[in-house]
């Protein structure tokens, strides 16, 4: 029997900033997911409102995707720019699409003017004429774009229009059969984490506009009156983080997010956290840096800052998703950690997750109640800092009856002000002796994920949105496993060594351009990763380049 | 009113204003639960950092104890988690008009139900005597109330430390007001700024302006120097009605989400 080869196919879509580049792609992975099919949606912009150049890469197949490809089959042009920067990118069977007013050895020409007089549509609607010879190129039925045009779009014309292409003459570069076994869902890691919040009980969500971390602000904002969530933005990020501090204290389930310039300005509040034992998410969503750095790219250079943020000594938790899926269930576990330990918790994201498209096949409730703050303590001689074996002081926000305090200076157990040694020395050993039931708690999470077919001899470690490129290579790595670590403050010390300590050769690969994990590895488990593959170009890994790399290796 | 101690120790210099503070603030608070404006569960005090910050610890109340110069976001947050709390914050002159400008010109334009007493002693006490924006001493000195009109605030006073009735009055009036209401409280430091005897002679109490553009004229009469010729205008100066910030969120009601919202939005 033959073995049955996956078909994949690189699309991609360029144009000036403001022509419905992002948007296109967006609808052409709507309706592949609704064919049935498979796809990965790369998102590549400058920092610019209008004009520039944009780019999407979508890679569509018959098998689940995670990442993007520079090489690619079909590129859908806007312009001649877009030509001109891509037509190096094309493999030697791909074709490019555009309007025939353009130029290039390869280009199959469309009378977009032509056709939209005859139709009498407006300019904007010749996207969706691409999206039509599009998804002819890929043989599929139009079925799956019509329904997801009309779903998305009042206008009939743009179902037309979309026709109208599907109907011109196009060679195909790929011959998809898709079946479509269920309903998936196609989103970002922006809106994971957006609904993974919601879903997790959130009630209050304080952001100042930051790339790559503002779609999550936007998206709640949206949001608002369907679920009732309040998604506010203020003057700066310190007044975000000392107002999410203020709406915890008054009892809400309160997150916020931005990015690591904006995380820094927050970190004398997450210090407060620290003191005050207010739960508070946070979700950073890391970008290229030093600085401004390079704004709309994406980067793993943070993961140090998250693990330390804020002076003094206190717990902060940090887990990174690596996909949509686990955007949505990381999510809802920092909400619940937060809320149930008093605790400050950092959702470590990045651009490659937060702002690219991925297709889940179900995104679940995890069931942990985030029990808000309110139903929490008891009203009996209560202290807001009451010395517990757990750790946990039982909290309840004013209103209830008892006086509620919170501070940033060291208190007593009623949180008042104390300067002595002794309760300094007490309060210091509670906030650290929650530990103990986080670590506990983490460990029943899957803090780290183990994937492949290889025994084990050669492991990829990683941690975060690296995870897409990775899982995607492991399919040209029969040899190779894949440990991916989500839960990296507590270190979930047991699983690693467990897996590294069998392991012959181990690499790690990191979006960084000092390998801040192995670092970390280094320091929790006394375990030295020699090999690394880093990338900080604010590029995401590509599959080609993690093979090329392990197999030069 | 003597339920509203606490048993922490004060550590205010002898003689210092913010006993006088101190005492209008249980005064208000007395004088508010009489009137049934307010129930004390629902009322929480915020403080910076400084020395008006240890209002914290001598008032028995809901309360949190924030950094230098974020009382007002603190506030604003937890206005916005609960919006039946009744939020009084404390802050000095270094706190509202040097670290935390920013935050008081926002929450002017913002107008959320809060009640700022700004403790203005025109001098950085606790760390020994530095130069704030409204120090007489500083030749760059500003006019924050000039600012807060300007920036839209709905409620603009002052009043004098040692004049705990009028004081008291002032602050029962901000509170009841809906909107975000400024009320500066000069003082002397008895350590650095020791102008008791100029506040004593030129404090002037005068009449609520009828528009932005008289108040900004009081507001405008005395720019914080301790020159002979100035007289120092207290009372209320200003007030208008304003739409409420946390008003936004008013009829919002959290519901729980459905696998129909998810497919709905992502399918």
């Amino acid at each position: 029997m033959l073995e049955c080869l996956s078909m994949e196919v690189n699309v991609l879509i360029g144009g000036p900033a403001g022509e419905g580049v992002g948007r296109t792609s967006h609808l052409l992975g709507k309706a592949i997911v609704e064919a049935g099919g498979f796809v990965f949606n790369y998102r590549d912009y400058p920092s610019l409102i209008r004009g520039g150049h944009n780019f999407n890469i979508l890679k569509i197949s018959d098998q689940p995707v995670s990442s993007h490809e520079w090489q690619v089959d079909l590129i859908v042009a806007f312009d001649q720019q877009t030509i001109d920067l891509h037509q190096k990118e094309r493999k030697e069977k791909g074709i490019i699409i555009a309007s025939s007013q353009f130029e290039s050895s390869s280009l199959v020409g469309i009378d977009l003017a032509g056709i939209l007089q005859k139709l009498e549509a407006k300019k904007v609607v010749g996207n969706n004429i691409f999206l039509g010879v599009i998804f002819k190129a890929l043989s599929l039925s139009f079925e799956s774009l019509r329904a997801v045009l009309k779903k998305e779009f009042k206008s009939s014309m743009v179902v037309l229009a979309a026709k109208a292409g599907y109907d011109l003459s196009v060679s195909p570069v790929a011959e998809f059969k898709f079946e479509k076994e269920k309903e998936r869902f196609f989103l970002t890691g922006n809106e994971a984490i957006a609904a993974g919040a919601l879903q997790g009980g959130l009630e209050t969500y304080f952001a100042y506009p930051m790339t790559p971390a503002t779609a999550v602000l936007g998206f709640l904002q949206k949001a608002q009156k369907e679920t009732g969530v309040k998604a506010i933005q203020l003057e700066n990020e310190i007044a975000v983080a000392n107002a999410a501090l203020g709406a915890s204290f008054a009892g809400n389930v309160s997150m916020l997010g931005t990015s690591g310039g904006g995380l820094g300005l927050m970190a004398e509040a997450l210090s407060l956290q620290g003191m005050s034992e207010l739960p508070l998410v946070a979700y950073l969503s890391q970008r290229a840096g030093p600085s401004t750095g390079v704004p709309t790219y994406t980067s793993q250079g943070d993961l140090n800052f998250a693990l330390n943020i804020g002076h003094g000594e206190f717990p902060r938790l940090v887990v990174a998703p690596g996909d949509v899926k686990e955007a949505y269930e990381r999510t809802q576990e920092a909400l619940y950690l937060a809320m149930k330990y008093r605790s400050l918790v950092i959702l470590l994201g990045d651009k490659h997750l937060g702002e690219n498209e991925y297709v889940a096949d179900e995104l679940k409730d995890l069931g942990l109640k985030s029990l808000p703050a309110d139903r929490q303590g008891s009203q009996e001689d209560y202290s807001p800092y009451r010395i517990t074996e757990s750790g946990v002081s039982p909290f309840l926000p004013p209103g209830q009856g008892p006086i509620s305090r919170a501070t940033s200076y060291e208190h007593d157990e009623k949180g008042l002000t104390t300067e002595e040694s002794e309760p300094t020395i007490k309060m210091n050993d509670k906030r650290f002796r929650k530990l103990k039931g986080i670590e506990k708690e983490v460990a029943g999470l899957n803090p780290v994920s183990y994937y492949g077919n290889g025994n084990g001899e050669n492991l990829i470690v990683a941690w975060g949105s690296t995870k897409g490129a990775i899982i995607d290579a492991l399919k040209d790595l029969p040899d190779w496993s894949f440990l991916q670590i989500s839960w990296l403050s507590p270190f979930p010390c047991e699983a690693v060594l467990e897996k590294l300590k069998t392991a012959r050769r181990v690499v790690l690969v990191e979006n960084s351009a000092t390998g801040q994990l192995a670092n970390l590895i280094s320091k929790e488990i006394q375990f030295k990763i020699k090999e690394k593959i880093l990338k900080y170009d604010g590029r995401p890994f590509t599959v080609r380049e993690i093979v090329k790399e392990l197999k030069n290796g | 009113m003597d339920n509203l101690e606490t048993t922490i120790a004060k550590t205010w210099c002898p003689g210092c204003p913010n006993f006088g503070v101190l005492a209008a603030v249980k005064q208000a608070i007395s004088a508010l639960e009489q009137e049934k404006v307010l129930e004390r569960k629902d009322l929480v005090a915020v403080t910076g950092i400084g020395c008006h910050g240890k209002m914290y610890d001598h008032l028995n109340l809901n309360g949190f104890y924030s950094l230098h110069g974020r009382s007002l976001p603190t506030m604003l947050g937890i206005k916005i988690g609960n919006p039946k709390l009744k939020v009084i914050g404390f802050m000095g002159d270094g706190d509202a008009y040097a670290e935390g400008l920013a935050h008081l010109i926002h929450a002017c334009r913002y107008n959320a139900d809060l009640t700022a007493v700004i403790h203005n002693n025109q001098t950085f006490a606790l760390t020994t005597g530095q130069e704030t924006p409204t120090s007489d001493e500083n030749e760059f000195r500003f006019n924050p109330l000039s600012i807060a009109l300007e920036a839209g605030a709905s409620f603009v006073a002052r009043s004098y430390a040692l004049d705990i009735p009028h004081l008291g009055d002032l602050l029962e009036q901000a509170v009841i007001h809906k909107g975000f209401s400024l009320l500066e409280v000069v003082q002397p430091c008895l350590v650095f700024q020791d102008n008791a005897e100029f506040f004593k002679e030129k404090i002037t109490k005068v009449d609520q302006a009828k528009s932005r553009e008289e108040a900004l004229e009081i507001t405008r009469s005395w720019n914080y120097s301790a020159s002979p010729k100035d007289k120092v205008p207290t009372g209320l100066f200003y007030q208008a009605e304003k739409p409420s910030f946390e008003d936004q969120w008013k009829e919002l009601k959290r519901k729980p989400l459905t696998q129909e919202q998810l497919k709905n939005w992502f399918s």
